[in-house]
Parts: C-alpha cells; sequence; structure tokens
C-alpha cells in the first residue's frame, strides 16, 4: 500500500510504545508493560503487575480485570498490527476463566485472527506468574483511522 | 431458617464489607431480590479506569457487569454462596463514560443445578443502553464446594 508509512523493527516498535509518553490511565492502572513484539506475526505480549485493589471477596483477582487485561493486550495489538494507523474499539469480547489469578504478576499473549477493513478479529491468552493459564478471550472489532492525540 | 434478604443486605449495603474490586468501580447498592435473582447497583468508575479515547477501557465495563450478576448468582443461592464465573460475552453499546453515574443491573436467567447463567446490562441514569452480557457460573457455597 502507497500510503502507510514504512514498517519499523520489530525492536523499534517496541520501544516506540516503550517510551511513549502518552499512556492512557488505564494501562498505568493495570501496571502495563509491553514486552514482546512481533509485527510478521502480529502478536504482542504483555506484563502486568495486578494490583491487590483488584481483588473480589475471596482474594482472587476479579474477572472483570482479567478481561480488562487481555483487552488491553488485544487492542494494542491491532494499533501495532496496523502499523499504528488503526486503531479498534472493541464490539464485543468473550472471556472464559479457566483458573484462579492471585494479584501479582500477570501476562498476556495475543494475536491477530484476521485484521480486514471492516472487521479485526483478536485472541489472547492470560498466564499467571508461574506461567500457567488462566484465562483466554477472543473479541472483534471496527478498525478505524488512528487519530494522532 | 436463612434469612435471605437480611444476609444479603448486611453485606451488600455495608461500604465496610466491601470487597477491593467492589470499591474499585464505586459500588452502591440500589436494589436486589434473592428469590427472583437479580441486583440492580450505581456505578463511578474512576479516571484510572480510561482509554486513550478517555472513556472507560473495555475490561472495566465487564468488570461491573461482572459485579451485579455474580451477586444475582450468588443470591439466588437460597444461602451464605458465591458464583465463580466461567464464561462471560460483553457487547459493548456505545463509550462508557468515566466519572458518571451508571447503573447496573444483573438478574439469573437460570438457575441450575450445576450452572447458574446470568445476564447483566449497563445504562446510564436516563436509560441509555450502554452495554450488555450474558454469563455462566457455577454455584458455590462460601468454602467453594458444590451447592445444589
Amino acid at each position: 500500500m502507497s500510503g502507510e508509512p514504512a514498517r519499523p523493527t520489530d525492536a523499534d516498535m517496541l520501544a516506540r510504545f516503550q517510551n511513549s509518553k502518552k499512556r492512557p490511565p488505564c494501562s498505568d492502572t493495570l501496571g502495563m508493560r509491553l514486552v514482546a513484539v512481533d509485527q510478521s506475526a502480529q502478536t504482542v505480549r504483555m506484563e502486568f503487575d495486578v494490583s491487590p485493589s483488584f481483588a473480589n471477596p475471596t482474594g482472587a483477582v476479579q474477572g472483570g480485570f482479567i478481561s480488562a487485561m487481555l483487552d488491553e493486550a488485544m487492542s494494542t495489538c491491532v494499533i501495532i498490527a496496523s502499523n499504528v494507523t488503526m486503531t479498534a474499539p472493541t464490539l464485543e469480547m468473550k472471556t472464559t476463566f479457566i483458573a484462579r489469578l492471585m494479584p501479582g504478576k500477570a501476562s498476556v499473549d495475543a494475536r491477530i485472527v484476521k485484521l480486514g477493513k471492516s472487521a479485526a478479529f483478536m485472541e489472547a491468552d492470560c498466564f499467571d506468574g508461574e506461567g500457567k493459564l488462566v484465562a483466554r478471550a477472543s473479541a472483534t472489532a471496527i478498525p478505524m483511522p488512528f487519530k494522532r492525540l | 431458617m436463612f434469612d435471605a434478604r437480611a444476609h444479603w443486605s448486611g453485606i451488600l449495603n455495608d461500604p465496610a464489607r466491601r470487597p477491593p474490586a467492589t470499591a474499585f468501580v464505586n459500588f452502591e447498592c440500589l436494589g436486589f431480590d434473592p428469590e427472583a435473582g437479580w441486583c440492580e447497583a450505581a456505578f463511578l468508575l474512576p479516571p484510572e479506569a480510561a482509554n486513550p479515547a478517555g472513556d472507560a477501557q473495555g475490561g472495566f465495563v465487564t468488570v461491573i457487569l461482572d459485579e451485579v450478576m455474580s451477586i444475582a448468582g450468588s443470591i439466588v443461592q437460597g444461602g451464605p454462596a458465591m458464583s465463580p464465573t466461567l464464561q462471560m460475552t460483553t457487547s459493548f453499546l456505545r463509550p462508557v463514560p468515566v466519572g458518571v453515574r451508571l447503573i447496573g443491573r444483573g438478574e439469573v436467567l437460570r438457575r441450575g443445578r450445576s450452572a447458574i447463567f446470568t445476564q447483566g446490562v449497563l445504562r446510564r441514569e436516563d436509560g441509555t443502553l450502554l452495554a450488555q452480557a450474558t454469563a455462566s457460573c457455577l454455584p458455590r457455597a462460601m468454602d467453594g464446594s458444590p451447592k445444589r
């Protein structure tokens, strides 16, 4: 495509996000850190410091916050897969809660299933600090031109 | 004889007994019915939930819906109980604002022996529908054992 800016290397793309001074509040709230980008595979990996303030009555992380981490990774995956030309507000998201997650370390691997012109399909897995799978999500979104803030 | 209304009123209406996740979304119970299995509550998302557009990041919307749906799934069980969520699907119909009073309602669709099905809606105070969800969860006693 003629209009698309040149692709940076994965390392440059990762650095661009890690050094961004315009992090949205939700990313800081979730203790999010982007740790890996693979543009040819259309995947990203994020690590999270999950706050004890997200606990339910049993002390485990309330499911919605797990969905928030999965959503964060899937949304970023679209932005990077589009070479920062598109953002993709989530239309619908399904999360499967496989095991309990306690506050502390967590990570999410997100991937693009298909990034089309009128729809984007994503999936993501959430792991606890020991690398055990605790949740899986799938989502659909509509890609929109990225508005530079 | 278990007095469901008194038991759950003591938990849902006492800010001191609010778990951290419930306090994060500024839960305020508006009403509930243990027999019919529904709960309605007001919420206020903090600015910390905002995405780059300044609206609530979708996951924080699911935090609210998971709250009211889990309460509905818990209070319907006829005793102290919880309802860990197996799967939840959320549709984001409109952007959800932070710092604006919202009304969430969760209700039980079916209380089965081994599974409970719930649904939830999130609206503005003027009734505008913002998000909708369905979920399946497990009937569980407070020690985590199956509750039938």
